[in-house]
């Protein structure tokens, strides 16, 4: 895969606490030039995102200890820096889709995803236009 | 005698899984490091093969093993100002934002868990003394414990050899400590009457129900050798020895991620610490 | 300077020690509006295996996070077959929270969940099959490759395979190969299965 590399690098937080979800969404996200950082779930990210800045959440639903709503329900709480985040979920009831945007998603997309549809939605939000 | 040779895609499985469990991550750049102490463990366990011994470790249900290993891999020396960024932390962030919510009069309660032989608690009760501006403003009671009774003689005894020291500042020295023997320095009696030393075993509610009311809490390079029902018990007994609004500290490698989300992630220029919820 | 011995014992906790209180006055306690008593009362719960059923009908009420982790703690001790079964029953919820500590518990749980989760890995429920895989990932047994190899062989859900492809990548021996290779074929335009099975073929071979 070779894509020019973006201008400014833009950092993605990668939150699934599967380690080849993240290594697969690290390497379409790398490819395309993004600068990926990851976590296990809701708490690491939340100390990620309260020490670095970051342009765009990747975050998956279930994860132990915290999960993607409650992480996302308190990034949105908290003073810091807001960036847009694109909810992952295996799940695909309309309920769920809701549910995101209200715990401050952009964005919702079902696992497994194809890395065009990953990358024009990343360059959507980042206002990068829709281009694959 | 040669070691057990351990392949790439082993070195990335074990990365992943001791990454999962512990939250410390091994660069490619640690390889050696890693792999010659998975080899050791290899061998002291008689598994034979790598694979047989990550079976092992997935899988045992004392979680003895992943313990053993932990400690291996990870730095266990203890010694004075340790961790340093934490105890800046201390007077510079999180007693200034505890005490704007106390009255005059009330006192400060510091917990420190493993006491060890004295390196942590008598660490704080310097910084705190020397280095927090507002001290003599308030009373600040400092407990520790570890459950290990040998150790805690030590840690009132209060020596300590010329490594155990080799951090704090020279001024310091010279004012908290007395040199008795070529290697060997004390700390002075006011400072080992500061800290209250008791035995406590974390996992017993006979010891810990009467541990409350506490403002922070340093508990640095224990819950990692813990495993997970045991960290998520400790992780509790914390929560509940804590005043709402109060603070827990872990060691550097170490991250409530693994354990528990019942505590609220405090991001201070400082350090990352975790707080209890204050009261609505 | 300011440092000063705790004058007295420290203060006196405010409910007593464990085992004074019986099963009745616990269960009362796990009623209570206050959190620090139902916190209280489930943690003490912990020495009743009798008191399941009321720990989990708690839990799956419970908005207090404090207090649910105390339900959780108390019913992973217990961790008979009732508490499986109910943290089993968690699995189904809604409630995204509730679920996901009943899949930390059952972690917790290998022998309890052992005998249940061949029925788990074939529920009609796509989301119980794949939570259920997330729990294999602790459970030692000597079937788990072959579940494993069966769910990527039969699942018709895309998800339940890749978690379990996931699982395989750092279990799955030799025996496993043939069945990766399968899969690919299963869903020949999901890249995330192609990258999925790729990495778990080179993890097993080239252990």
């Amino acid at each position: 895969m070779n894509t020019p590399s973006l201008p400014d690098c833009r950092r993605v937080l990668v939150v699934d606490d599967a380690a080849t979800v993240r290594m697969y969404h690290r390497q379409i996200l790398e490819d395309a030039g993004f600068l990926v950082v990851e976590a296990i779930n809701g708490i690491e990210a939340m100390e990620k995102a309260l020490s670095d800045r970051f342009d765009l959440y990747l975050v998956d639903v279930n994860m132990p200890k915290q999960d993607g709503y409650g992480f996302l329900r308190e990034l949105r709480s908290r003073d810091l820096p807001q960036a847009p985040a694109i909810m992952i979920s295996t799940e695909a009831g309309p309920q769920d889709k809701y549910r995101a945007y209200e715990a401050g998603a952009n964005y919702y997309l079902i696992k497994p995803i194809k890395p065009e549809v990953l990358l024009s939605h990343c360059r959507l939000l980042l206002g990068m236009g829709g281009r694959v | 005698m040669t070691d057990i040779a351990i392949s790439l895609e082993e070195f990335r499985k074990f990365r992943e899984f001791f990454y999962r469990k512990t939250g410390i991550q091994f660069e490619d750049s640690k390889r050696y490091f890693v792999d010659k102490r998975l080899s050791e463990r290899i061998r002291q366990t008689e598994a034979g093969t790598f694979r047989n011994y990550f079976t092992l470790l997935r899988f045992q249900v004392s979680g003895e093993e992943l313990q053993q290993l932990t400690n291996l891999m990870t730095v266990n020396e203890t010694y004075f100002f340790r961790e340093e960024y934490q105890l800046k932390c201390l007077v510079r962030s999180i007693l200034p934002e505890i005490v704007a919510r106390k009255k005059t009069g009330d006192v400060l309660r510091v917990w420190s868990i493993p006491s060890s032989s004295g390196e942590e608690p008598y660490s704080i009760a310097l910084y705190v003394s020397e280095l927090w501006p507002a001290i003599n403003e308030w009373a600040i009671e400092l407990i520790s414990s570890d459950i290990d009774t040998d150790i805690l003689g030590k840690a009132r005894d209060g020596r300590y050899s010329v490594r155990a020291i080799q951090n704090i500042p020279p001024a310091l020295l010279q004012r908290y400590f007395t040199p008795i023997a070529p290697n060997e320095y004390r700390i002075h009696q006011e400072l080992r009457d500061s800290v209250e030393f008791t035995r406590v075993n974390l996992m017993n509610p006979l010891d810990t129900s009467c541990y409350r009311h506490f403002d922070v809490i340093f508990c640095r390079n224990l819950l990692i050798y813990f495993d997970d029902l045991s960290r998520r018990k400790a992780a509790e007994v914390f929560y509940d020895a804590l005043n709402p609004g109060g603070f827990i500290c872990l060691g550097h490698s170490e991250s409530m991620s693994r354990i528990t989300s019942l505590f609220r992630v405090r991001k201070f220029p400082e350090a990352i610490v975790y707080q209890k919820p204050e009261l609505p | 300077m300011a440092l000063i011995k705790p004058q007295t014992p420290f203060p006196d906790a405010q409910f007593p020690v464990a085992g004074v209180d019986s099963l009745a006055d616990l269960l009362t306690t796990l009623n209570e509006p206050a959190p620090p008593a139902r916190r209280w009362a489930a943690r003490n719960l912990a020495a009743f295996t009798e008191a399941v059923p009321d720990l989990l009908a708690a839990l799956m009420q419970e908005t207090d996070a404090s207090v649910r982790e105390a339900l959780l703690i108390s019913l992973t001790e217990i961790g008979n077959a009732e508490a499986v079964a109910g943290l089993v029953e968690c699995l189904r919820k809604e409630d995204v929270v509730l679920r996901n500590a009943a899949i930390d518990a059952m972690r917790s749980l290998p022998g309890a969940v052992a005998p249940i989760m061949k029925n788990l890995l074939t529920d009609p429920d796509a989301d119980v099959r794949i939570f259920s895989v997330n729990i294999l990932e602790s459970l030692r047994h000597p079937d788990v490759e072959q579940w494993l190899i069966d769910v990527i062989g039969q699942d018709p859900h895309v998800n339940v395979c890749a978690t379990a492809v996931d699982l395989l990548g750092e279990v799955g021996s030799s025996k496993a190969c043939t069945a990766l290779e399968a899969l690919r074929s299963r869903f020949p335009d999901e890249p995330y299965i192609e990258f999925a099975t790729r990495l778990a073929l080179t993890r097993i071979r080239e252990a």
